[in-house]
């Protein structure tokens, strides 16, 4: 097992998180979703396994590069 | 005694043997205890079944000067030769990490050069199984042999889009075998085995004082996802040696002959319903332009380049009614699917590739436009983003554009939308939203004076996002005869398989006569 730190591809506002800790995700499957361009674009598990920590909030504003979730595959 | 024919024949089966992996025990158990194959068993693996005819694996190593007189190198360190991959002669060059630690010599080094020979005269693909250190060094720290240099790069420069060019990593890969793929159309490399780059960890260390592993250095995440140096990253031996056969078979032997056609069980019109709702019509929803893609192309065609690096920008050889084609799209779910530098780059070279061996385009446009920022602006894209107009504005073989969703900005243009680059077929879906730049922002950039002056400057912003929102529809862009036509999308299939199968393998071209274009980096 390894922890993966998940970044944001992109500056945006979180829109959304339709994962919670301890969630099991597939790879591809949305962590975070992100306003930005007027689009809300994923920011999608690289693997399958589960997210240990997420480390923004709804609202925050992100910069390209941020961790935003911590998973644990 | 008088040696008889038998008996030199007998000294040929046991020189021959003497080079063999049967012969070379110990080679072969350095590489079991790795789980990695000899270079033998990779050519073995590649060709069709006894089909490789080897050149050149009786020569003996340069032994010409002191620190190289007592070399020992069956074959030099390479298996050079020619063998059929799906029936069509292809030449092939596999470095033997088990001699000299894969390094190219002299010999070696000739050996590769009648290769490319072999390709240019004849018209036939060059493959390279590389692993190894680069220039052998018992030969390179010696100016009376370094100082003439290989005419190496030369060589493959000359075979660029003439014929297909592949080289696998297949193991240490830092220095001469980065830069021999460097000029190759297709790089594939092993997940975990394979590194790439310009000088390996001991070097990095002794001339920058940096420790990093192989792996950190010039491992797939880096050169394959990060940085797109290698076009494809896979698991196995197997995995990599099968990529090189599927690259080919999109691909002519050459680029005087046709991309090469076979039966298509598939039907031309083939109406995949899913693509009714695969595009929300609410263009703030993201969705993945992979399921287009194969939705439309022919079962079990598709072929992407690049996955891992650039995923804004989808790269794929695919098949529509059994012709091959090049599909460049637009990824909402990777950064929205703009347009930054890597992806510029990445589709550029993808079409110069598609143009060089004859495949018919499609470009399957969703852009929110160029990428903007200081971020942007550090990649150099005012430039780069260059490189993708060049490359479409020399292009020559059928173009077909199709626009789902937002066809916005530069990105519109540069992707090919419309009359910009005088597409074959100039399409879109009912979805399809066509302007300048992103509404909202338009309204902000250009109407600001006239909202705040309103009474209620929100409500007025947003009378005017809808009355630019309403002339912006796909039937609008039909209305002023941008586009040929907006289509149902479960119609993309057959029409694009009809319009290649109508048009000439070439558009005009509207260059006059010129020594070469010049690309902008």
């Amino acid at each position: 097992m390894s922890l993966i730190n998940v970044e944001s591809e992109l500056a945006g506002t979180v829109w959304s998180i339709p994962v919670s800790p301890g969630e099991t995700v597939e790879e591809d499957d949305p962590l975070v979703m992100v306003e930005s361009m007027k689009m809300e674009i994923p920011i999608s598990a690289p693997r399958d396994g589960v997210v240990k920590e997420i480390k923004v909030a709804e609202g925050d504003l992100i910069s390209a590069g941020q961790v935003v979730v911590i998973l644990e595959s | 005694m008088t040696e008889t024919s038998a008996d030199k024949l007998a000294a040929l089966q046991a020189a021959r043997d003497a080079i063999s992996d049967a012969g070379r025990p110990e080679a072969v158990a350095k590489r079991r205890a790795v789980g990695m194959a000899t270079a033998r068993e990779r050519i073995d693996k590649l060709f069709d079944p006894g089909s490789f005819q080897e050149i050149g694996g009786l020569v003996e190593p340069d032994r010409g000067h002191e620190m190289s007189r007592d070399l020992v190198a069956p074959a030099d360190g390479a298996v050079t030769g020619t063998g059929r991959i799906g029936g069509r002669p292809v030449n092939a060059l596999a470095q033997d990490f088990t001699v000299l630690g894969g390094s190219i010599g002299t010999v070696a080094d000739a050996k590769c050069g009648r290769l490319v020979k072999f390709s240019r005269e004849r018209g036939q693909p060059m493959v390279m199984l590389l692993e190894g250190g680069g220039h052998r060094i018992q030969d390179g720290m010696n100016a009376a042999h370094f100082a003439a240099a290989s005419p190496v790069f030369r060589e493959l420069a000359s075979l660029s889009g003439w014929v297909p060019m592949v080289t696998a990593i297949m193991g240490q890969g830092f220095a001469g075998p980065t830069a021999y793929a460097s000029l190759c159309d297709f790089v594939v490399m092993l997940r975990g085995k394979s590194t790439m780059g310009i000088a390996g960890p001991a070097l990095v260390k002794a001339g920058t004082t940096t420790e990093i592993t192989k792996e950190e250095l010039g491992g797939a995440d880096r050169q394959a996802d990060a940085q797109g140096i290698a076009d494809l990253a896979v698991e196995t031996e197997e995995e990599c040696l099968n990529a090189i056969a599927r690259f080919l078979s999109y691909l002519p032997q050459n680029a005087g002959e046709a991309p090469p056609v076979i039966p298509c069980d598939d039907p031309a019109d083939r109406r995949d319903d899913g693509l009714l709702d695969l595009v929300p019509a609410d263009s703030r929803k993201v969705y993945n332009m992979k399921k287009v893609i194969q939705a439309i192309a022919d079962t079990g065609s598709v072929f992407e380049l690049k996955p891992g690096y650039a995923r804004n920008m989808i790269t794929a050889f695919a098949r529509l009614g059994g012709r091959p084609v090049g599909i460049f799209a637009n990824q909402p779910m990777r950064k929205g699917g703009i347009l930054d530098a890597a992806a510029c780059e990445k589709a550029a070279h993808f079409i110069a590739m598609c143009d060089a061996f004859g495949l018919p385009l499609v470009s399957l446009i969703d852009i929110p436009g160029i990428s903007i920022g200081p971020a942007a602006e550090d990649t150099g894209l005012g430039r780069r983003s260059g490189r993708l107009f060049f490359e479409m504005g020399i292009a020559t073989v059928p173009l077909a554009s199709v626009v789902l969703r937002k066809g916005y900005g530069g990105g519109y243009y540069a992707m090919g939308g419309g009359r910009a680059f005088d597409a074959t077929i100039a399409l879109g879906w009912p979805t399809a939203e066509i302007c300048a730049m992103s509404i909202e922002g338009a309204v902000d950039v250009a109407y600001r004076k006239d909202y705040e002056a309103a009474p209620d400057p929100q409500a007025r912003r947003t009378e005017l996002i809808e009355m630019i929102r309403g002339q912006t529809s796909a039937l609008d862009a039909a209305s002023g005869f941008g586009l040929d036509d907006i289509i149902d999308p479960r119609d993309t299939r057959r029409i694009l398989i009809d319009t290649f199968a109508n048009s000439p393998a070439r558009r005009a071209d509207p260059a006059p006569a010129r020594l070469r274009p010049i690309s902008p980096i």
